[in-house]
């Protein structure tokens, strides 16, 4: 009884299934088609991560290399954020069905098997397109190297910002002649400005937002201020861990202590940091991604790097950088196409500087259109002073290091550890990643050979 | 005389009827057969092909690509038993279960009974009750992450508080429990519906007959006759909550939560697996919890045999 119902509901089941199944199949087969049928001689599959206004400009960026090389057809493809492109890009070089061209965080490049995942770049190929080693800052190119091959051609640098209200700041009088915040060089100036600038804030509202109980923004400033400190984390060789507790101690005390003194309320520890700020909170430290939010707010506001209160410049830098997907037949046609493409958004990146992103092709930096770019133009400089992850395959942008550390930085952000432990912790967390194999060649960092 | 003409008689017709029973079965088996095949077959593929993949890869290296995998033996498991991770994930979707079992049983009940005796607009209130039950999970979690915001929020706005509900670890896994019972009580609530209307009323009039009051009649009937439902209620949610993943991971933007507050055992699987492209370690972790969801399945359905015995 029933039965027979139940089977018979299956059979239909499977059989729609199948038949939405091939639909798919036959969809997939179109837009081939179409790229081909485009005629194009080549044809450049490329997987991105870019949404929302990355995703756009990126798109704008594209269209105008089709337009300006009719020859090559692009066909683009817009992935899930995080660790789901990663997973897919290294599945689909593994089962060697990669896309021509991809792109990834720069962090990542080398846990992600260069040699095996990814393809070296032909550099000669890319300066026959316009762009050479010395159009890069040296410490940004040289990440990208591996065992002395490119892997990663960076298109840009994201950076940590402290962002700030000019309205706000005017009326407490720390705007300087030049309508920029005064400068900052120690930890006990930096509370002094905050103290004032509460004064100046409405009721209700936080000083500054800090996204303090978010492990990947807290696990970025930690990286920042440790630097600016002169902190390391690894032996040249990568078989200690030189990870300095007392200097992560001072990091995680001045962290904290924007909690204690009551300038940054934990109740709005996430993203509403930046409605506070949309609201009328003095500062905001955020990646350069927010500036088209704010300038879409008609806020009147500055964004510097991050102060350098240790006394030494240093603001948390990723980049977003194409990599070549490996694949077993690399070359031909098509891999030139990737290479010029590539070549061509690196150096007509003005449009991405326009969502906030610092362009790595330098040569577009000195430009009048660049330089016109506000608030872009004022952090700038945080080309010249990034602080990077160590270059370990377990680190790199939302990576297991971010993962493992970004909640103990949290917990002691947020008061439910004393700083000392959480720098212990930290340590005792590095040394493991520090043992652990890289599952995808079986060695260890030390092993690794990520010169 | 008669008897043994009866006991000659006896095993020749157990025979006969042995063999038709077969004769039915394989007849069964070739209408039945058929039918279930499609869906043993996907079974096979989708669900004993993985498992036994997974079992097997547990005890190599393997990584994502599948590639260049050697065999380990039992390294990922003694891995896995010092890893303070493992331990962590399995013990906050264990809170997890133990906040939200008790509350949605009682709370379907509570809902069941009102539904059940409520004369005006029944369907109205069976269906607000149940229609939560129909949302995808990323539907109900996007909802209530919007709700919990502590600056739109609605939540704090009409308590007039400024709780952190989804950035700090006091409350990030309570926030996602008011979540979970929001969302799923409908499917308990509905079977302890079924449950009620099955009850035959003469019990309760019987009763009432007797002067029973309305307490009474609760306890000594209502209650007793929806133990076994009680049952299933309990360990389904047991199993269900186990599982946590969904919810978890929409509401805190796919991060492990506040310090790592609400990383469940789950998350913690596809962490490995997928982020450090740990495969063979996640599988490993993977069996553990396949034996752990396994032994409660097993213990309910002991405990159910039990029970069922001595009520024999």
């Amino acid at each position: 009884m029933g039965r027979p119902g139940l089977n018979r509901r299956q059979l239909l089941g499977g059989l729609g299934g199948l038949s939405v199944a091939s639909g798919f199949g036959f969809a997939a087969l179109g837009t081939g088609a179409d790229a081909l049928a485009s005629g194009a001689d080549a044809r450049v599959r490329y997987w991105n991560l870019f949404s929302g206004g990355d995703g756009s400009n990126m798109i704008a960026m594209l269209d105008a290399f089709r337009a300006a090389n009719p020859d090559i057809a692009v066909k683009d493809s817009t992935l899930q954020w995080g660790s789901p492109f990663y997973t897919k890009l290294a599945m689909a070089a593994a089962g060697n069905r990669a896309p021509d061209l991809g792109v990834m965080h720069l962090g990542r490049v080398t846990g992600f098997a260069p040699g095996r995942l990814l393809d070296p770049w032909d550099v000669g190929l890319l300066a026959e397109y316009g762009v050479r080693e010395q159009d890069y800052n040296p410490t940004l190119w040289k990440r990208g190297v591996i065992d002395g091959e490119l892997y990663a051609l960076p298109l840009d640098i994201h950076v940590q910002l402290c962002f700030y209200r000019k309205d706000v700041l005017k009326k407490a009088g720390l705007l300087g002649s030049d309508g920029r915040i005064v400068p900052v060089t120690s930890t006990d100036e930096w509370f002094d400005v905050l103290k004032e600038a509460k004064r100046a804030t409405k009721k209700g509202l936080q000083t500054i937002g800090l996204w303090n109980s978010d492990q990947n923004f807290q696990w970025w400033f930690f990286v920042a201020f440790y630097t600016q400190l002169g902190g390391t984390w690894f032996n040249a060789a990568k078989t200690e861990v030189a990870f300095d507790t007392d200097k992560a101690v001072q990091v995680l005390e001045f962290l904290r202590r924007h909690v204690t003194d009551g300038y940054s309320n934990p109740g709005f520890g996430g993203p509403a940091s930046a409605e506070q700020f949309i609201n009328g909170s003095p500062f905001v430290w955020e990646g350069n991604w927010s500036v088209p939010v704010y300038s879409g707010a008609k806020l009147d506001y500055g964004a510097t790097p991050l102060p350098p209160v240790f006394g030494r410049q240093a603001t948390h830098a990723e980049s977003h950088s194409f990599v070549l997907p490996h694949q077993s037949d690399r070359g031909g046609a098509t891999n030139e196409a990737a290479h010029r493409l590539a070549a061509y958004v690196v150096q007509h990146a003005r449009q991405w500087a326009a969502g906030g992103h610092i362009p790595a092709y330098t040569p577009t930096l000195s430009t009048a259109a660049y330089k016109k770019l506000d608030p872009q133009s004022e952090y700038v400089s945080a080309m010249d002073h990034q602080a990077t992850e160590p270059k370990v395959w377990f680190a790199g942008s939302t990576g297991i290091l971010a993962q493992r550390v970004g909640p103990i930085v949290v917990s002691s952000t947020m008061g439910s550890a004393k700083p000392e432990a959480a720098a212990d912790r930290m340590k005792k967390t590095l040394t493991q990643l520090l043992a652990t194999k890289n599952p995808m060649d079986g060695k260890t960092a030390a092993e690794g050979g990520a010169a | 005389m008669a008897a043994s003409a009866h006991t000659i008689a006896a095993p020749a017709r157990a025979k006969t009827a042995a063999g038709s029973a077969t004769l039915r079965r394989k007849q069964g088996f070739q209408h039945g057969g058929w039918f279930v095949a499609p869906f043993l077959l996907l079974f096979a593929l989708f669900v004993i092909w993985p498992l036994l993949r997974g079992v097997y890869l547990s005890f190599t290296d393997a990584n994502i690509t599948g590639e260049g995998a050697s065999f380990v033996g039992l390294d990922n498991y003694r891995e896995a038993l010092n890893d303070p991770l493992v331990w962590d994930s399995l013990g906050h979707s264990a809170y997890f279960t133990l906040l939200v079992v008790p509350c949605i049983t009682v709370l379907a009940f509570l809902l069941a009974m009102l539904a059940h005796h409520i004369e005006r607009g029944k369907w109205l209130w069976r269906l607000c009750f149940f229609a939560p039950f129909l949302l995808p999970s990323t539907v109900a979690a996007n909802l209530w992450q919007w709700l919990f915001n502590p600056g739109t929020g609605m939540i704090n706005h009409v308590f007039g508080t400024e709780t952190p509900w989804l950035t700090d670890k006091s409350y990030a896994m309570l926030a996602i429990v008011i979540t979970t019972l929001w969302w799923t009580v409908g499917f308990s609530f509905l079977l302890y519906l079924a449950a009620l209307q099955g009850i035959p009323g003469h019990l309760y009039e019987a009763a009432k007959l007797d002067g029973a009051n309305a307490w009474h009649r609760m306890v000594h009937i209502t209650l007793p006759m929806l133990r076994s439902i009680t049952g299933l209620v309990i360990a389904l949610q047991v199993l269900a909550s186990l599982q946590i993943f969904d919810q978890a991971v929409v509401m805190t933007d796919f991060l492990p939560g506040p310090e790592g507050s609400t990383r469940t055992f789950v998350q913690y699987t596809l962490e490995e697996g997928f982020t450090s492209y740990r495969v063979g370690y996640a599988s490993a972790i993977s069996v553990i919890f396949f034996v752990i969801i396994a032994a409660v399945a097993f213990a309910r359905m002991w405990l159910l045999r039990n029970r069922e015995e001595t009520a024999r």
